[in-house]
């Protein structure tokens, strides 16, 4: 039932469904932002701006 | 390796309860993340990222392996399979991106804890919230129970294979999740 949306011969496998391009590129835009926002320090809201090591002399982990 | 009726429905409440668990702890440390980014007062802050702390240990990241161990026997106990359909498929990598991302983020989140514990008002006011991180795993968790709810079609080649050996029609019936 579910190989059978575009109606493939039995002899070839199913060609990759519409979706699942358009989820997969989705995604990896996603997880291309997440990094480059992560390594950049830019994530929004978060707590970029202290700078533990200078004051306390520690270190994040 | 098929699981019988009775284990598959246990294996999929547990698998539910743990997965709908996540995003609700999720949601809540969110909102813990925006008091600790928005509240001037200093006691409100620090407890935030005090509890953040602890949920973070104590619930999200209990919950996020728990729910990927059980979305693993789900699926190796059904014949839904893991690599057969695009839908499990990218569940499972987003599941398992999310589980890293959580367990590599949580020490900076004890560290903040940390700080803010013993932090001066100045201090606190550049430690700041979680926003980020939060949001986007919500974000990620949410198309994963998207994907999970409505199964969109579409067999991986390695899935028609099987299918194809196996001569079976589809595993909706059975394994309905």
């Amino acid at each position: 039932m579910s190989q059978t949306h575009g109606g493939p011969d039995r002899g070839s496998p199913p060609s990759t469904p519409r979706w699942v391009k358009v989820f997969g590129i989705i995604v990896i835009v996603l997880l291309l932002l997440f990094v480059i926002l992560h390594l950049t320090g830019n994530s929004f809201g978060g707590h970029n701006g202290y700078l533990p090591s200078i004051e306390h002399g520690a270190q994040p982990p | 390796m098929t699981m019988t009726p009775g284990l598959r429905k246990f294996a999929l409440t547990a698998h539910l309860t743990f997965s709908v668990g996540w995003i609700g702890a999720v949601v809540a440390y969110l909102a813990l993340g925006i008091a600790a980014m928005t509240s001037q007062e200093v006691q409100t802050m620090r407890a935030a990222w005090i509890a953040m702390e602890l949920t973070g240990w104590y619930v999200i990241v209990p919950l996020a392996l728990a729910s990927l161990l059980t979305g693993l026997v789900m699926s190796l106990g059904t014949r839904w399979g893991l690599f057969r359909h695009y839908w499990v498929l990218f569940s499972l990598l987003l599941t398992i991106f999310a589980v890293i991302v959580l367990l590599l983020h949580m020490p900076t989140v004890t560290f903040l804890a940390d700080v803010a514990a013993q932090a001066d008002e100045a201090t606190l006011g550049r430690v700041g919230g979680d926003l980020f991180h939060p949001s986007f795993g919500l974000l990620v968790l949410l198309v994963i129970q998207v994907l999970n709810i409505y199964k969109p079609r579409g067999l991986t080649p390695y899935g028609w294979r099987k299918q194809q050996e196996q001569g079976r029609v589809s595993p909706d019936v059975d394994a309905a999740t």
